[in-house]
Formats: C-alpha cells, structure tokens, sequence
C-alpha cells in the first residue's frame, strides 16, 4: 500500500508539473539571450523610462509564446507592483470591435476596482478607455495590452489596433502593445495606417532542437531532493531514468516525435501520457511506457476506420476504386450501383444485397469521411446522384484488405485484376 | 433510407446497469437515449457520497468498469489513467457510431478516484445552437435559483466572450474546494454543420487554454476522427483515445447480456449473426435486425421448453434459413398485415417458397393507390427519364411502330454515344418537366388504357362517356398529394419560363411495381 501511495503521490507531482506552464518554461529564466530575456529588457526599459512600445511575438503552436509573456508579467509584477496594469484580449473571441472595447473597459474597472455597467455603449466605454490612459499616464502607469491571436484582430477594418495604436502616439499615454500570433506574417497583415504606428520590433519563436527538447525533458521528469516523498524512492527514480535517457532507444522515440512536430506542446503531451502509464506498483518510469506512449500518439485514424469496415462497405470502396481507375472523372451512388451489380453477376457471389441494404451502408461510409460528396451543397438533389469521391488512396485500401482477415479473395482478385486491364 | 425502429431490446446500458446498484432501472423503449446518460451523469457524482465506505482498491475498478463494457479492456484503462487525478490534459475520444464511446466515458467517470465534484455534460447532438449550448452548460455548473428564472433568461448570451467570462466565473466558484469538475462535449462533429461552426470548434478545443483553470478537465467524444478538427491556423491537440468497432465475438457477447434465455439465444446467434455481420457491423443496426428473426426462430417451438439437440437446432435453422435471407436485404421491416397473415397461415411452406425464390422479382406495392395516383406516378416517371425530344416517338397515336424506318447497324461512334448518354443518365438523375407535357404524357397514357379497362367497365355504363374525364378529375389533387409524399418533388418556378417545374422521385423498381395494376 505504501509503494502504491508513494507512486499516486509521484505521478500527481509529475501531472501537475507538466500542465502548469510556469513550471515548464521556468529554465529559460536562467539561459541568456532568449526571446524572454529581451522581452524583459523591452517591457521593462519602457516602464522604467515612461515610452510607448509596441511587439509581436511570432512562432508555431505551442512553442512557449504565452507562457514566456506569462513569466515576464511575473517578473515584472514583483518588480514593480504598481506600476502596472494588464489587459488581455484574445482575437477568438473579442475580434468585434465593440466586444473589444467592452471587454478592455471591463478590465480596467477591474483592475482599479470601479464598477462596470454592462448597459454602456461601444462609444461610452471608448472615451471611458482613452480618459484611463490618460489618467493612467499621468500617474506613471504603464498599461500592457496583450492580444492573443493578433492575426485575428487584422482581419476587417482593424479599428481596434488602429485606435490602440493611435492613443498610443500621444505625449500623457503609457502603454506597451505585445501582439502573439501563430502567423509568421502577421505584421504583413496590418493596414498601411496601422503599420506605419507600430514599430516594427518582432520576437521569432522556432521549435526546439534536440538538445533543448533533451533538457526539458530532464528538467521535467527528474525529481529534486527537497520534495515531499521518501528520499530513497528519488534516488531510485532519478538513477533509473538517466539510465532510460542514455539509451539508444529513448532517443530513437525523441527522433520520430520530432519528425512530426517538434514543440513544446507535442512533447508535454508525450510526457502526459508516459507519467499516466507509469507503473503504478513499482512507481517507476520505464522504457515501456514511453514506448506506449509513443505508439498511442501514433496512430493512423484513417486506417483504423478501414479495418472497421463490413465486408459490404469493401464492398462498395472497391467498386468506387476501380470506377476511378476507369477514369470516370465523376459518379455517383447509382453509377456505383451499377458496376456492383455488373460484378456480382460476372462473379455470383454470396454477397448480393437489394439497393437500399447498400445505401444504407455508403451513409455508414459517408458518417465515417472515407468518402465525401464532391459538390457544395448547390443542387438540391437526390443523395443518389450527387457526385462523390473517395479520400483515401488505393495504398491504403490495399494494404487494408490485406490487413482483414475476413475479406474474401473475390475482393482481393477485383482489387487487384483492375491493375491489368 | 431512414433509421430502423429500435424494439425493445436489453440494450447495454439497462442490461449493465442492472449489476450496479445505484443505478437507474431499465427504462422502456420510449425513452430517448439522451435521458439514460442524464441519468448516469448525476448518478456519476452522486455516487461520490452513497459509496464513501466501500474500500475499493484500484484492481476492483477496473473490473467492474471492465465488466459493464465488454471488450474495452484497453480503452477502459487508457480512460482511468488519462482522466485522474487533476489536473490532466484535455482528452479526445474518437471512433465510429455506437462503439460504446460516451457510454464509457460515463461509466468511468463514476469510477475514478479522487471523485469529481461536478460533471457538466453537454449532449450537442441535442442542442440546436450555440446559445442552447452556452445556456445548458453554465446551469449545469451553477443552477440557477428557481425564483430567479426570468431574469436568468435574459442573461442568455450568444457571443463567445460573454460565454467564456461566465464560464471562467462559474468554473472559479466551484473549483475553490481543489476538487476536479469535468466537461464532457459529446458529439463534436455535429457543430461542424452549424452556423459559424469552424469558429465554435475552434473554441471549444481551446477552452483549456482560455480558462487556465487546473481543476478542470475537459473531454471530448466525437464520431469524426481527430483530423476533421485540424483548422489551418492549428490548435492545441489534446490526448487521443480510439475506439475500434466491435468484432463478431464482442458483439455476441453484448447481445447475450441479460437475455431471458441464452442456450436459445446462442444457437440463434450462431446461426445468424455472421452473415448479417458482413452486412453492417454496427450494434444497434444488428440488434434491431434479429429481434423479429429471434421470434421467428422461435415459432416452431411454441411455448413448450424443450431441450435443445441436435435435431431440433436443425429443424430451428432450416426454418429460419428463408427468413433469414429475406432480412439481409431489408434495412427496415414494418410488419403489414399481409405479412403477418401471411406467416400465420398453415399453408406456410408454400410461401415460405414463395417468398425464398422470389427474392429478387417484385412484390406488390405495400400502401394503396387510387388508379389515378398510379398513372400520374407512371406518368411522372416517364417524363422524367426521357428527354422531351422523344415525346413524339413514344407517344405517337398510332402506337409508334408505323415508322417503317430501315433499322440501320449501329455504328461504333453511335454506340459510343449511346454509352456516354446512358451514363450522363446514370449521373443527372432524373430530370425536370413543366407541368403541360405531365399532363400530355397522362392523357395519352389513359386514352390508351381507357380502350382495355372498357370491357371491366362495362356494367358501369354511365361512366363510360365520362371515363377519361373520370380519370383526369382531381388531377391537380393527385398531383400535389403525390408532391407531399415526396414522389414528385417540385423546384422553384424558372424565371424565364414562369411556371414551375417538377422532378420524379422514384427509382425503377417502385416504378415497376406501381405499373402492376
């Protein structure tokens, strides 16, 4: 029972670590020159000398964009606790202008402890907005917008950025603006009167290498001395897993996570799913569960739906398969209907079914996104004579037919015979 | 093609239920499936406080879950480790249409230690917009007073903004115990069909990194397989979890569960169910299938209990055999009384025959129609299948034949011509006629059939001199009844033209079977 709390104790510490993104991007604090140093030189130099700045942040998907601006806003909050106020907007859901000044109103009351009308209109809440800046300025308080999914803002007629931006170029104003975006051209988006506000100061985030994706992992797994379980059960742990780290295996698994996304996000993901296979009476790490873990997270939905098939809906794919290979640019249910029938009777199977048993099965089919209807819905047609087409290709059917043990040869023979006519 | 009329049946959640004791009871077929996982929801966390005494260790939990879901061993086990302690990342569950996803994910989230304060459960497939959905989740985690329910209602809110705000609000006051609160999006593709769905998709698989709350954990159960929801500017992907359909054991497996009578049942199962399997593997299509065969099945035993051997397992299948072959190709069988006087007769071999060696060639027409209804039927058929020009060739007064025109050997290019029109045939469907030529096409039809019903019709003399217009009577009635039933579909009138258009519905064989008067 004891080695069982133990490893529930472990495995809640090692879960809670890695979704608390604090706690994973907490080495850079530490490494010099990264994109969270310079922010902090940025953000920082412009509160300290009362100007106006303006940045995007710009990477892939979960490579550590927020998260960094997180740990600035920390940092800077332990620095200088009043100087200070933060606005976060997020292009998801606040990229109508009127929501945007709604919610930055009802931050700042927020955050200086007004009271906020909801009945205020969109022109109320923007001179409500532009007298806290100057009010904020006037005081020496820096106030940082940050908007998340800048490129989302961009699209219409950026009457937010342009407002922001324009408040901004005033004397009493203090105000940073730190744009993340996925897009690496998001700056590209923005309009000319837009752009020519905005300083053209960009942070680029990439993906990590190996020998950074190494290190957080370390970082992540390995557990120090100061924490609440037995010291022995640490040294354990901690010796097995550099062994596990050393070997060639475990990097061989780093290599083809990598290969198909390399972010912070797919390897936290990866880990997730080791420390949940971990065995739970030993409490330990091993070279199992990462190997689990990987081949979860590999899978290949497409082909699994395949193997889900009856041998009716094969049945259907097939003829769909060799209507292409007859170069009929476009068919549809009855055309399909047509060449089942014509093979049924050339080779009198026992698989003859009526008309609707099969349409019932291509709605399977259609459920399933192993075929699609290749029109928009313009015609208001029959589900019978709109054209479809297939999604995926004659290697995966092949190697799923070969893949089913309950296929019959007859199928294989007619897969395969098209290849020669 | 609509969906079969399920019977009732011990369907798996009644018959799993019925081994735990703080469940609901099996419900009749009358109520919805929705009603029996809202069940199991507030049972998932009202179980936190009528089971606190029971010692189980972490080996009992997975049994039991393993033995309300068979087959699942691995996705059972990938659920209780990914889903607990909090916090967790978010969890996906894909697979195809009833593999038992939502119904493990619920029964395992009653089985998870620590348990989870709150479940929020958002049935989409059952909500028509976006505003029902943001009102269903946010009472689901802070009901509202009952006095209160006016004003609740004008709090509704449409934008996403709002939504995320009162959520975060919502979320925050519940989560302050540190205990874990789940939510559980069922049915994630259908939002993809709605209006602004993509944004809302987008949203929703985002919603653990707008909330930034630890204690909460958020799942999602979708038919679609996870790249339907990859979007262009990317987004956080959360854990996957595959269901795999079920093979032919696990599905004889399911079927057993629970049933009155299972040396009968396993018999029957071993007779029927693989060639009905290689039709559709779906298990509540297989279920609906073989509940009338099992009662055919049963017909020769009457109410005697007999044991089974050899002998009566054999005169059990060659009962059955004809039956079984007409059911594999019917997706839908609404009993008539035909059918059913039919099988009671004691004539029964005889059409048992029938019906066994006619499998392919027609039977009459299930519903009624008055004759006039019949011929417009035809009429409509006709005029959509062939191109106007040949309006004259078919319907030439003098029977068409009269031509005298040197048959000509078609030549290869005509042939090939020929091809290419059957198959422009194959892919158009059927197409449009104005309203004038359906009527032509029916005068000429009855003109031509008034000369032979003229003997049947001869003790009815006063409708002889009036029996075209007999017919043509009401034919506008006919003509919309026809277009309600949906055998004649009716298109916006061409605006050119002025007058509308009409299309024809049915295929050949219904067609066929109308024309057997």
């Amino acid at each position: 029972m004891a080695a069982a709390s133990v490893a529930s104790q472990a495995q809640a510490v090692l879960r809670a670590r890695l979704c608390d993104p604090g706690f994973v991007h907490s080495a850079l604090r530490s490494s010099p020159d990264t994109n969270y140093s310079k922010l902090k030189y940025l953000v920082a130099s412009s509160i300290s000398e009362a100007c106006n700045n303006s940045v995007l942040l710009l990477g892939p998907r979960g490579c550590g964009k927020a998260a960094v601006v997180d740990m600035v806003l920390e940092d800077l909050k332990k620095e200088h606790p009043d100087a200070i106020s933060v606005i976060r907007l997020n292009g998801m859901l606040h990229s109508d202008d009127n929501c945007a000044t709604k919610e930055i109103a009802r931050q700042l009351c927020l955050e200086h402890q007004l009271s906020f009308s909801k009945m205020a209109s969109s022109d109320d809440n923007t001179e409500f907005i532009i007298d806290m800046l100057r009010e904020c300025g006037l005081a020496h308080k820096t106030i940082l917008f940050i908007l998340e999914e800048f490129d989302l803002f961009a699209q219409g007629k950026q009457r937010l950025l342009y407002s922001l931006l324009d408040a901004m170029q005033s004397l009493t104003s203090q105000a940073v603006v730190i744009g993340l975006s996925c897009r690496l051209d998001a700056d590209q988006l923005l309009e000319k009167r837009v752009r020519s506000r905005f300083s053209h100061r960009k942070l680029l985030f990439v993906p990590s290498s190996l020998d950074d994706i190494k290190r957080l992992v370390e970082h992540l797994l390995i557990m120090a001395k100061d924490s609440s379980l037995p010291a022995k059960y640490i040294t354990d742990y901690n010796s097995r897993l550099t062994n596990i780290f050393s070997d060639k295996k475990f990097k061989g698994i780093l290599n083809s996570l990598m290969d198909a996304d390399a972010t912070t996000s797919n390897i936290l993901r990866f880990l997730f799913r080791t420390v949940s296979y971990m065995d739970m009476e030993s409490g330990f790490l091993s070279m199992e569960s990462f190997l689990n873990a990987l081949s979860a997270m590999q899978r290949q939905p497409k082909m699994d739906s395949l193997q889900d098939l009856s041998i009716l809906e094969l049945y259907i794919l097939v003829c769909m398969h060799r209507l292409e290979d007859k170069e009929q640019s476009s068919y549809n249910f009855t055309s399909i209907m047509k060449e089942y029938r014509s093979i049924q009777d050339a080779y009198k199977t026992s698989d003859k079914y009526a008309s609707t048993v099969c349409f019932r099965a291509f709605e399977h089919l259609l459920d399933r996104e192993l075929i699609s209807f290749g029109d928009i819905r313009g015609r208001n047609q029959a589900l019978e004579y709109r054209p479809v087409k297939l999604l995926i290709s004659s290697r995966e059917l092949a190697q799923s037919l070969k893949l089913n043990t309950t296929c019959p040869a007859v199928l294989q023979k007619l897969f395969d015979r098209e290849r020669y006519m | 093609m609509s969906q079969p009329v399920t019977p009732r049946r011990t369907t798996r959640s009644s018959a799993g239920s019925a081994s735990d004791p703080a469940s609901p009871t099996p419900q009749s077929k009358s109520m919805p499936k929705s009603t029996l996982r809202r069940q199991l929801i507030p049972a998932a966390a009202a179980a936190a406080k009528d089971e606190e005494e029971e010692g189980e260790n972490d080996r009992s939990t997975v049994d039991l879950l393993l033995e309300a879901l068979p087959g699942r061993r691995a996705q059972a086990s990938d659920l209780l480790r990914l889903l607990a302690p909090a916090p967790a990342l978010p969890l996906l569950l894909y697979g195809g249409a009833a593999t038992g996803k939502t119904r493990a994910l619920l029964l395992a989230l009653r089985h998870i230690r620590p348990r989870p304060h709150r479940v929020a459960y958002a049935a989409l497939r059952s909500l028509p917009s976006p505003r029902a959905l943001f009102a269903s989740l946010l009472s689901q985690l802070s009901p509202p007073p009952s006095s209160s329910s006016a004003s609740s209602r004008q709090r509704v809110n449409d934008k996403p903004s709002d939504f995320v705000a009162a959520l975060r609000d919502a979320l925050a006051g519940l989560c302050t115990q540190g205990d874990a609160v789940y939510l559980v999006f069922d049915n994630l593709e259908v939002v993809k069909s709605w209006d602004k769905g993509t944004q809302l998709i987008g949203l929703i698989l985002r919603l653990h990194d707008l909330l930034r709350l630890p204690q909460v954990v958020l799942v999602y159960v979708s038919s679609a397989t996870p790249d339907a929801y990859y979007s262009m500017t990317g987004s956080i992907e959360p854990n996957h979890i595959y269901f795999p359909d079920y093979t032919v054991d696990e599905v004889r497996v399911i079927l057993m569960r629970g049933h009155p009578n299972p040396k009968l049942y396993s018999s029957f199962l071993s007779v029927a169910l693989k060639p009905l399997f290689r039709v559709t593997r779906r298990v509540d299509e297989l279920g609906a299938a073989l509940e009338p065969l099992f009662r055919r099945y049963c017909e020769p035993l009457g109410d005697s209990k007999v044991v089974l051997d050899e002998s009566i397992k054999r005169r059990l299948f060659e009962h059955i055999q004809p039956h079984l072959a007409v059911a594999m190709n019917e997706t839908f069988s609404v009993p008539t009384r035909a059918s059913v006087d039919q099988c009671n007769d004691t004539g029964g071999k005889a059409s048992t025959k029938r019906q066994f060696g006619n499998r392919d060639s027609l039977t009459e027409l299930e519903f009624h129609m008055s004759v006039s209804a019949k011929y417009l039927l035809l009429s409509a058929f006709l005029a959509s299948r062939n191109p106007a020009t040949l309006d004259a060739a078919l319907f030439d007064s003098t029977g068409g034949s009269d031509n005298h025109k040197r048959k000509r050997k078609s030549s290869q290019a005509s042939m090939n011509m020929k091809d290419t029109m059957v198959e422009e045939m194959l892919m158009k469907g059927p197409g449009t006629f104005p309203l004038e030529r359906l009527l032509a096409i029916f005068q000429c039809i009855t003109s031509v059939s008034e000369d032979s019903l003229d003997d049947v019709e001869s003790s009815a003399n006063m409708m002889n001199g009036s029996g075209m217009t007999g017919l043509m009577s009401d034919v506008l009635l006919q003509l919309s009844t026809l277009c309600n039933s949906n055998f004649i579909s009716k298109s916006r009138s061409c605006p050119l033209e002025g007058s509308a258009r009409y299309r024809s519905n049915v295929d050949q064989d219904l067609a066929l079977k109308v024309s057997t008067l």
